[in-house]
């Protein structure tokens, strides 16, 4: 005699599984309409048009916001920025020191590699096929 | 008159138990997910920061193993999104495979862009980025040869390099969905149509790309997605393994980055519109890329269902590159479920574990 209870649970296993599978099918079948829709020519122009309202409306943004924060004294956006690509600038100069350091101690025999990496293993694994390399 | 047997109180009780506790769960999980507590630890493979600059790291994973393979391999993300795609969550990182696969892995994590890297063009990263990053490779290994393996817009930049300098040192280049023909693109390459994208306006308005614009439009090539992934989030949610990855996922997802601006105006205007890189007439502050010039060992891995570099504009890759060592593969899946998630972990990793093994004594 078959199990009354588990009968009954593999029934609603086999509705949930129906339903997953619609639910995927569904998905497949949206997907595919929106990107008909969208590879059409007039929604590439729409999203043209989209991008361009999205930059005019920026811009826009960003110059009122800029003229508000010069009105109370407060740094704008592109001050900050300015700051950023001067430390940038910093940050470059220090790292071509930083270099040059590293390439007289090492013409003059100094080792400079960080600790943690002179903990090397071994460089001589092998692979487990025994295929000769083709490199 | 047959006799009708009682049902079973104590199946009757655990299928009961059974449901409580699945429900129990459930909410428990909801909870977690409405307060977004407990969130998954993503990219925590132990590492070493070898060289920084600007936003750009150089990351040396620690080796998980006694003996490595002679070969480093360095992982070039893209600039699209976070690293840690690759480095997901332990026991689900590629990373992590590849070490415990007996390889010395570094990684080239381009950062997140600020306003002032809105100037940064190809030219910065291909001349001047990674040629500096694999020098540090070379000191920390002391190889003078290194592997490359390249995800997305990360494997472009590994032919864009090894197109340019055809004499460095590169052992192998893996590219993974990597999309060189843009004619291919799909609905990306009709949206950016210089029909109808001001590219110019953009960029001049914008600096970088802005983030959302960027997560949106990847949305829109699978609008259904997000609506649909609820639905299965709540149909699942009693299952914390379900929970686990799709938090994982969607955190790495929903996580967008900004896109640097100059590089945009690029890519758009000369890949998108020109196909250069197909057309292997690509230059990079007068040099040319030359992909025929490229010759050591080349794996190339696509994804059948990848919306994002669909499998027409990634195919050609194999056949633009002048190696004779040279292999193609297609697995099944997506653009990231290529690299990430059970479907890597059965496919892609032991594949590229494998190929680079022999070739990396």
């Amino acid at each position: 005699m078959p199990d009354e209870n588990g009968s009954r649970d593999s029934g609603r296993t086999d509705v949930m599984e129906l339903w997953r599978g619609w639910l995927t099918e569904t998905e497949r079948q949206w997907n595919t309409f929106f990107n008909e829709v969208m590879g059409t020519d007039s929604f590439g122009r729409l999203a043209g048009g989209y991008m361009d309202a999205y930059a005019v409306i920026q811009r826009g943004l960003n110059q009122g916001m800029d003229r508000y924060l010069n009105t109370f004294n407060l740094p704008t956006h592109s001050d900050i920025a300015e700051l950023g690509e001067r430390l940038h600038n910093i940050e470059e100069r220090l790292a071509s020191i930083e270099a040059n350091i590293s390439n007289l101690a090492a013409a003059s025999g100094v080792t400079t590699t960080a600790s943690v990496t002179q903990l090397r293993p071994a460089r001589t694994r092998r692979p487990r096929s025994t295929n000769s390399p083709k490199a | 008159m047959a006799s009708v047997r009682p049902p079973d109180v104590n199946k009757l009780l655990e299928a009961a138990q059974g449901r409580v506790q699945r429900n129990v769960r459930r909410a428990q999980s909801g909870l977690d997910l409405l307060l977004a507590r407990e969130q998954p630890p993503v990219g925590v493979t132990p590492k070493d920061v070898i060289y920084s600059r600007g936003t750009l790291r150089l990351y040396h994973y620690r080796p998980l193993t006694n003996e490595v393979y002679r070969v480093p391999v360095v992982f070039i993300m893209s600039l699209v999104s976070k690293p840690w795609i690759l480095d997901l969550t332990p026991g689900q990182s590629f990373v992590e495979h590849m070490l415990r696969q007996g390889f010395d892995v570094f990684m080239v994590d381009w950062g997140i862009p600020r306003p002032e890297d809105k100037r940064l063009k190809f030219e910065d990263y291909v001349l001047d980025f990674m040629p500096r990053c694999f020098e540090q490779v070379q000191k920390a290994t002391g190889e003078p040869d290194y592997s490359l393996l390249g995800y997305c817009m990360g494997g472009m930049f590994g032919l864009m390099y090894k197109g340019i300098y055809p004499e460095a040192p590169v052992t192998n280049l893996v590219c993974a969905a990597t999309p060189v023909d843009m004619d291919g693109m799909g609905l990306f390459r009709r949206w950016s149509d210089r029909a109808h994208l001001d590219v110019d306006r953009v960029v001049e308005a914008m600096g970088n790309i802005a983030p959302d614009l960027m997560l949106r439009s990847f949305e829109m090539l699978r609008p259904m997605d997000r609506w649909m992934g609820y639905v299965r989030l709540i149909d699942r949610l009693w299952d914390p393994t379900f929970v686990y990855g799709y938090r994982v996922m969607y955190k790495w997802t929903t996580e967008q980055i900004p896109f640097p601006g100059e590089v945009y105006r690029q890519f758009i205007r000369e890949l998108m519109w020109e196909n250069k890189l197909m057309k292997n007439t690509l230059t990079l502050a007068g040099r040319r890329v030359d992909l025929k010039a490229i010759t050591c060992p080349v794996l190339h891995v696509m994804a059948e269902h990848d919306h994002i570099a669909p499998y027409p504009s990634t195919r050609p890759l194999t056949s633009l590159v002048g190696s004779d060592d040279k292999e193609d593969v297609v697995l099944k899946g997506g653009h990231v479920s290529l690299v990430a998630g059970k479907n890597a972990v059965a496919r892609l990793w032991p594949k590229v574990a494998e190929w680079l093994s022999e070739r990396s004594l």
